[in-house]
């Protein structure tokens, strides 16, 4: 089953009176419950795919399937919930909520959803800090942590709401190689214990080895699958 | 919603140097709006209760006689107070306002004072001013209680510094002289009963008698009443409707005398109406009546007009130059009072004359009207009464003059000056209200209200400049915060909602901390002591203290106001970083 569908997708942005074309026609398909790296140099159209992908930013042209919705037809406010719901994010510069612990940061999300108590919200979200290994980081706040440690609590917070897919954008470009790996690893824990599907760009050759399949993107089109 | 609060809260303290200054602004905008208007308010407190319920009352009703304004009498007092009960139902006193220069003479030393009435015990006189009374005046000697003492030769209240300027001490005896409403110069020996220190420098200059005490002084009858100040409960709101009310119910019955006539041995029951003389009244008069005859002296001097019909004339043999007199019953007295009146001229009988009438200057008219109230004819049983469509009614008078409110001190000085001109007869009943009374001493509240004013509009710009412009430099700081909130799946409603609750949180601290440092510039300002001494200004102390009075629904207004001000003013700038769009937000780098 896919959890992706992308027919002819084409990305330009207007960029004074020029256009660039960052995606000139995209055909991909990815299964539930991947780990898929998306694989290209600088400027080869990696974060838009994966903005488009991650409702984020909007298709020009083409058609975008996430989880049997066709999401370049909705408004904002429906976006917006697609990707409460259903997508969880990874940046390559963590992201997290500077006035907000390890903790609240992780349970944010789920405050947005409004389902579940405030006591289903707390455990749920220390399971996750449990499973991303920072148990005893609970309340600090993210300028009293690593970058490693940060990207843990992305993960974390990427994770909490069960998404269909999580998707980051260089997650390891701003950490050393060592604790690049350990980000890479845990993502790769995840992806097995949770059943999540995972995608994550890189133009770093040395990760490809995490992936199950990777795409090799250049100048807005797929070079190759494999 | 709460955790939407706690972010904003955290993001508040988070740009702690921007926060506090903006912070610090509106505190201070805050600070002085409420003082300003503390104070504002104080001061309208002391003008509306200290003040002008003294000299002017909410609504007065004043009576001048004979164009003179110190000549303050109505002979009807019962009909007046009558007709203010009907009209101003709620009122809670009516107070007999009596104010006399007089010239003191106390041991070796004397000063001019005024000679004023009042009744602390009087009805209508509840626990809060009675409470009123104790906080105004502090008693050195006696207390007001001594006023009222019959056993005491007419015992007055004197301030410490009156009784300094006449050198008097408490139980002296003291003399004063003053002329008396019957325009006669009077001298009264008076007892010193009390003497007191007010809080309000304004109060020092009266010497304090009780009403009856000057009441007799004066020469003021059971029946008479002099000005009369209405203190009613909420001034502000209806002393202006009440003095208007009060004005339409006092309009005048036309004045009637109605008596017997003797000429010769005959007596004929007989009414006089009061022919007015001044020009418009005469011209009115003239081209109502048709004279037939009429002495030389009469065509010479209108103003001692005597004229009766052809009918009457034919009926009695009375001639232009004939005296005859009048007598009538008074309303008060039982004893029958005479008026002698010269007949002047003979006017046909229809014209606006009929029956048994004599019209009398007004001068003679009002002089026998005033002197004997009559004892009033009920309508219809008889006695000839001119209706409305009678040519000559508007040449005639009525039982007083009702002139038309005006609406500030200016104009009514204008019209007092006009009453003195004119020369007219009648009672001059004027009907008041402070607005108008004392609208020199309001100015000074309204002046105060726009002190108030201007400070909510310097408040409006300091918020209106600082909020949008912290609001801009932090969106800008926050835009990829925005983005990953966005992101994450915050909808735009919400974030801008953060930005309106951390905006609306710090104009409220602000705004309440500026509320606490405002009470504390009260607590400190309000124990500071001023001499005033002779300086008007004065009058706006209490005690030598400046008095605020702050009210608990003004600062809730100004509170809200100013919050809802930075919220409206954050609303555009909240709502711009609600639309970036995630993925722009997202690449932003700063
Ligand atoms: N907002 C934008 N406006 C104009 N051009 C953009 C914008 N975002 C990306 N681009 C351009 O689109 C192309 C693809 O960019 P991007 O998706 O960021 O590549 P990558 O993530 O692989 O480095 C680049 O040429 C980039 O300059
Ligand atoms: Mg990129």
């Amino acid at each position: 089953m896919n959890i992706i569908e992308i027919r002819n997708l084409k990305k330009n942005y207007a960029l004074g009176k020029t256009t660039v074309y960052a995606l000139r026609g995209i055909d991909l398909a990815i299964e539930k419950g991947d780990l898929i790296s998306i694989v290209g140099p600088s400027g080869s159209g990696k974060t838009t795919l994966l903005n488009v992908i991650g409702c984020i930013d909007n298709a020009t042209e083409g058609s975008v399937k996430v989880s049997d919705r066709e999401i370049t037809k909705l408004n904002d406010r429906q976006i917006t919930d697609m990707r409460l719901h259903h997508i969880g994010f990874i940046f390559q510069t963590f992201n997290l909520i500077p006035v907000l612990n390890a903790l609240e940061n992780v349970e944010f999300p789920l405050l947005l959803m409004k389902k579940q108590s405030k006591n289903e919200i707390r455990k749920r979200a220390e399971k996750l800090i449990d499973e991303v290994g920072l148990r005893d980081y609970l309340k600090h706040r993210p300028a009293e942590l690593s970058g490693g440690q940060r990207q843990r609590v992305a993960i974390a917070r990427a994770l909490v709401t069960n998404p269909d897919i999580v998707l980051a954008d260089e997650p390891t470009a701003n950490l050393d190689s060592v604790t690049g790996e350990q980000i890479l690893n845990l993502m790769k824990d995840m992806n097995r214990i949770e059943q999540t599907t995972f995608i994550f760009s890189t133009h770093d050759a040395n990760v490809l080895k995490y992936a199950n399949s990777v795409v090799k993107i250049r100048d807005g089109l797929i070079v190759k699958e494999a | 919603m709460d955790f939407l609060f706690t972010i904003s809260l955290r993001n508040l303290f988070r740009q702690r140097r921007r926060s506090i200054l903006l912070g610090t602004a509106i505190m201070f905008g805050t600070a002085i709006l409420v003082l300003a208007n503390a104070f504002a308010h104080g001061i309208s407190e002391v003008l509306f209760n200290e003040i002008v319920s003294y000299v002017a009352g909410h609504v007065s009703v004043s009576f001048t006689k004979g164009g003179n304004a110190n000549n303050q009498i109505f002979h009807d007092g019962d009909r007046i107070r009558a007709i203010i009960k009907e009209r101003v139902p709620s009122v809670k006193r009516v107070d007999e306002a009596i104010g006399v220069f007089a010239r003191a003479i106390g041991n070796g030393k004397a000063d001019n004072v005024v000679m004023v009435g009042m009744d602390p015990s009087g009805e209508g006189v509840d626990e809060k001013e009675m409470e009123k009374y104790a906080k105004a005046f502090t008693f050195i000697n006696g207390s007001f209680d001594n006023l009222g003492d019959s056993t005491i030769e007419n015992p007055v209240g004197l301030s410490v510094e009156k009784a300094k300027a006449l050198n008097v001490k408490y139980g002296d005896v003291m003399r004063v002289r003053y002329t008396d409403i019957h325009g006669q110069t009077q001298a009264a020996r008076l007892t010193v009963a009390t003497i007191y220190k007010p809080s309000n420098v304004f109060m020092s200059v009266p010497i304090f008698f009780h009403v009856k005490t000057v009441r007799r002084l004066l020469g003021y009858g059971p029946h008479d009443v002099p000005q009369l100040y209405l203190i009613i409960d909420n001034p502000k709101r209806d002393a202006k409707r009440f003095a208007d009310s009060l004005h339409a119910g006092l309009k005048p019955p036309l004045a009637v005398i109605d008596g017997d006539l003797s000429f010769r041995s005959e007596t004929i029951a007989t009414t006089l109406l009061c022919l007015r003389t001044d020009s418009a009244s005469l011209a009115c008069a003239d081209s109502g009546l048709r004279l037939i005859s009429q002495t030389a002296n009469d065509s010479a001097n209108r103003k001692k007009s005597v004229i009766v019909s052809s009918a009457f004339a034919a009926a009695t043999g009375m001639k232009p130059g004939d005296t005859c007199s009048v007598a009538f019953e008074g309303k008060f007295d039982s004893s029958r009072a005479t008026v002698r009146l010269i007949v002047t001229a003979i006017a046909d009988t229809g014209a606006g004359i009929d029956g048994n009438v004599v019209l009398v200057n007004e001068k003679d008219f009002y002089k026998a009207f005033y002197d004997t109230w009559p004892k009033s004819t009920a309508a219809g049983t008889g006695p000839f009464r001119p209706d409305t469509t009678n040519g000559i009614y508007k040449a005639l008078g009525g039982e007083w003059l009702l002139v038309p409110r005006s609406s500030t001190t200016k104009d009514m000085m204008k019209l007092y000056r006009e009453i003195a001109q004119k020369g007219w007869r009648a009672i001059v009943v004027d009907v008041g209200s402070m607005y108008e009374t004392a609208s020199m001493v309001l100015n000074l509240e309204y002046a105060l209200n726009l002190i108030t004013f201007i400070c909510v509009m310097l408040l409006f710009f300091i918020i209106l400049i600082g909020v949008i412009n912290t609001l801009r430099m932090t969106i800008r700081e926050r835009t990829r915060e925005i983005g990953t909130v966005r992101a994450i799946g915050m909808q735009r409603v919400d974030v801008r909602n953060s930005f309106l609750i951390e905006t609306g949180l710090l104009a409220l601290i602000s705004a309440v901390v500026g509320t606490i440092v405002a009470f504390a510039a009260m607590w400190g300002l309000s124990r500071l002591t001023f001499k005033a001494g002779e300086n008007p200004l004065g009058m706006l102390l209490v005690d030598g203290h400046l008095f605020f009075a702050p009210t608990a629904g003004a600062i809730v207004f100004f509170v809200v106001l100013i919050v809802g001000i930075a919220v409206v003013t954050a609303y555009f700038p909240a709502r711009r970083a609600a639309k970036l769009s995630a993925a722009d937000a997202l690449r932003h780098f700063e």
